[in-house]
């Protein structure tokens, strides 16, 4: 691919938002980075990637840790720190990539090749996926999403000013659940890609 | 009785807004400070004595602020004025030396000095961290030496993690060493009247056979950690100490005007300046010596710091005034009766055990008065608990990575470079180790001052 193009996937757990990131790569044919941008990290710094893992997408505790000018000792907040600096590095090296979650939108909303999106999708929808994709009755489905999307929410909106989920954070919100992670996908792909051509 | 429960009910949300971090501290602090001489000397007490008292400005304008012509006196209550001139200077100077490359000269210099060899680097910079910090604050010290730490351990292959946990705790071991190492002593030692003099013969002795303990503590967990590869050695590129330098004639001044002030202070009970000229001196020579970079300078200095001191000391006012801490001191003296061993025991405990959660700076305010009057009250010699809070409130803070700021400070480095520190690592050495020296400083007050040996 010539042109730059970065794309950032939010994402309401169980909306099949990674499945759809994974689509728009296989398309666009560039590099999918989600938790294994922390794997990146680690074998370039020579780091231990399991012990970064543990923070991964993981809102900062408050009470546990505290911040001294600009310095804060919270591993969820550094490992945060870690991801949003590498990923602008690869956006500077002129890279081009799919990045789910972890504010790329925000982070990266300077670089003109961003294109933001987030999936959404209907509560019944949601929990249907999460009890196929994870085995777990629709009661306990539904306190993993809501337990799921009150960290990330949390994790975005501690390092962010704009809102996770509220549209005017991205370039386009879509609902999953009435096309499907193809269907979708396809809408994306064309929004992407008149984009490109305009 | 309106005005006792209002002071306390203004001091417990200043805390809770502290640690909660969702205003900063000194709104927090100044905040609070209005709503203390407003609401509780202004509306419950009608007493614009209280205000003027709590204010302290008068105290500005005597020769005692400025020098002491007989031995020195203990400061009224209220702001302590002496203390946030000495800690303004102090931050003025230490600015001009990091901008020279002072810190990270000295460090390269160090390393360079053991030939770059991982355990005594190790030992060195345990010993420099306790030195540095004896005289600088601790944020500026683990700021320069962790981040010199994490440089050297890409090079010479080893783990930071080790290293940085053991600077952090010299660091706060060596603030509690002198009257300018760590705010709760420079508080102590302006509000009670102590000199330098008397620190460094009393916490700082016991912090230096401390010292002698944690290093060999630390070597014993941490030796097979930072073993180093010899096969490494001949491949490698050692930073040059002349490199760190930005500015030799900055450099030369910057190291004379620290010396200066490090004599100064050494000498003040001879001398007869107090800290607030000392800090004002250091700092307008500093100024001067930096011609028209001062204005980089002044915007540099730390003033949320200082303006959380001036609403912190209002606070803690506003507590001495309306008499609660009396009643606290009271209730100290009941539990250990005229047991001064016991007193000693609470008073070191209580401190440690408070400062490694909470900010050790308005613990330490605010356990002054307490003591004060527990030494008038139960007849225990107030120099004796001095020693203990400030013992037991420095070393406190090393126990958790939140107790104290040069451990924030120190994390936060070493994980910006990938080498995550949680609670679990952090406590698992550092609370042991705090806990050993907290001993050593019971078992040394005991023998010292209380007549036990044997």
């Amino acid at each position: 691919m010539e042109r730059q193009l970065i794309i950032s996937v939010g994402r309401e757990f169980g909306s099949g938002g990674h499945e759809i990131a994974e689509e728009l790569a296989r398309r666009f044919d560039i590099p999918l980075y989600d938790s294994n941008l922390l794997e990146c990290i680690a074998q370039e710094r020579k780091l231990d990637g399991k012990l970064l893992g543990k923070y991964d997408e993981k809102p900062k505790n408050r009470l546990l840790y505290r911040k001294v000018k600009g310095f804060s000792n919270s591993p969820q907040e550094n490992v945060a720190n870690l991801q949003f600096q590498y990923l602008k590095k690869m956006a500077e090296e002129g890279k081009s990539f799919v990045i789910v979650g972890r504010c790329a939108e925000t982070k990266l909303k300077e670089f003109p090749a961003l294109v933001s999106v987030f999936i959404l999708g209907r509560t019944e929808t949601k929990i249907q996926r999460i009890v196929e994709k994870y085995h777990v009755l629709p009661a306990g489905a539904a306190q993993m999403m809501k337990r799921e999307d009150a960290s990330r929410k949390s994790y975005h909106n501690y390092h962010c000013q704009e809102k996770w989920g509220d549209s005017r954070t991205y370039d386009l919100t879509v609902n999953s659940s009435y096309l499907g992670v193809l269907g979708t996908a396809d809408v994306i792909e064309s929004y992407i890609r008149k984009r490109m051509e305009a | 009785m309106i005005a006792q429960i209002l002071a306390v009910v203004i001091f417990v949300v200043m805390f809770a807004l502290i640690v909660s971090e969702k205003v900063e501290r000194h709104i927090a602090s100044m905040g609070c400070g209005a709503l203390m001489l407003t609401v509780v000397f202004g509306f419950c007490m009608h007493s614009m004595t209280a205000v003027l008292e709590t204010l302290n400005i008068r105290s500005i304008f005597t020769l005692d602020f400025w020098y002491h012509t007989g031995s020195a006196a203990e400061t009224s209550a209220g702001i302590n004025w002496e203390t946030i001139l000495f800690i303004a200077g102090m931050m003025v100077m230490v600015e001009g030396m990091g901008r020279a490359g002072f810190f990270r000269w000295l460090c390269i210099r160090i390393a360079k000095a053991v030939r770059y060899q991982v355990i005594p680097i190790f030992v060195t910079f345990m010993v420099m961290s306790f030195g540095l910090a004896m005289f600088i604050d601790s944020i500026t010290v683990i700021l320069f030496l962790a981040a010199v730490t994490v440089e050297l351990s890409q090079l010479l292959k080893f783990n930071p993690v080790p290293m940085i946990l053991s600077e952090i705790f010299c660091a706060n071991l060596g603030g509690s060493a002198t009257m300018c190492g760590d705010p709760p002593n420079i508080i102590i030692g302006t509000s009670l009247g102590y000199t330098f003099g008397d620190f460094i013969t009393n916490t700082g002795l016991i912090a230096v056979i401390s010292l002698v303990f944690i290093i060999l503590y630390f070597y014993l967990c941490f030796r097979k950690e930072l073993k180093q590869k010899p096969e490494d050695k001949e491949t490698i590129v050692y930073p040059d100490p002349a490199g760190a330098i930005q500015d030799k004639r900055a450099f030369a001044v910057s190291s004379a005007i620290f010396a200066g002030a490090v004599i100064l202070l050494v000498t003040h009970a001879q001398t007869g300046l107090t800290v607030a000229s000392i800090g004002l001196m250091i700092g307008v020579v500093t100024l001067v010596a930096a011609g028209k970079d001062a204005v980089i300078l002044l915007r540099k200095v730390d003033y949320s710091t200082l303006a959380f001191f001036t609403g912190l000391f209002v606070v803690v006012g506003g507590l001495e005034q309306t008499k609660i801490l009396g009643v606290i001191a009271d209730f100290i003296a009941r539990i250990s009766g005229d047991n001064m061993l016991l007193m000693i025991a609470i008073v070191l405990w209580v401190s440690a055990i408070a400062s490694a959660f909470v900010d050790n700076i308005p613990f330490a305010a605010t356990m002054i008065p307490i003591i004060k009057t527990l030494s008038q009250t139960v007849g225990v010699d107030l120099a004796v608990l001095a020693w203990t809070l400030a013992l037991g409130t420095d070393i406190g803070g090393s126990a958790t990575p939140i107790g104290a700021s040069a451990n924030v400070v120190g994390i936060s480095v070493a994980s910006r470079s990938g080498h995550l520190i949680g609670w679990g690592k952090y406590c698992k050495y550092a609370a042991p180790a705090t806990i050993i020296v907290v001993f050593i400083s019971m078992l040394c007050i005991y023998v010292r001052y209380c007549g036990i040996a044997g």
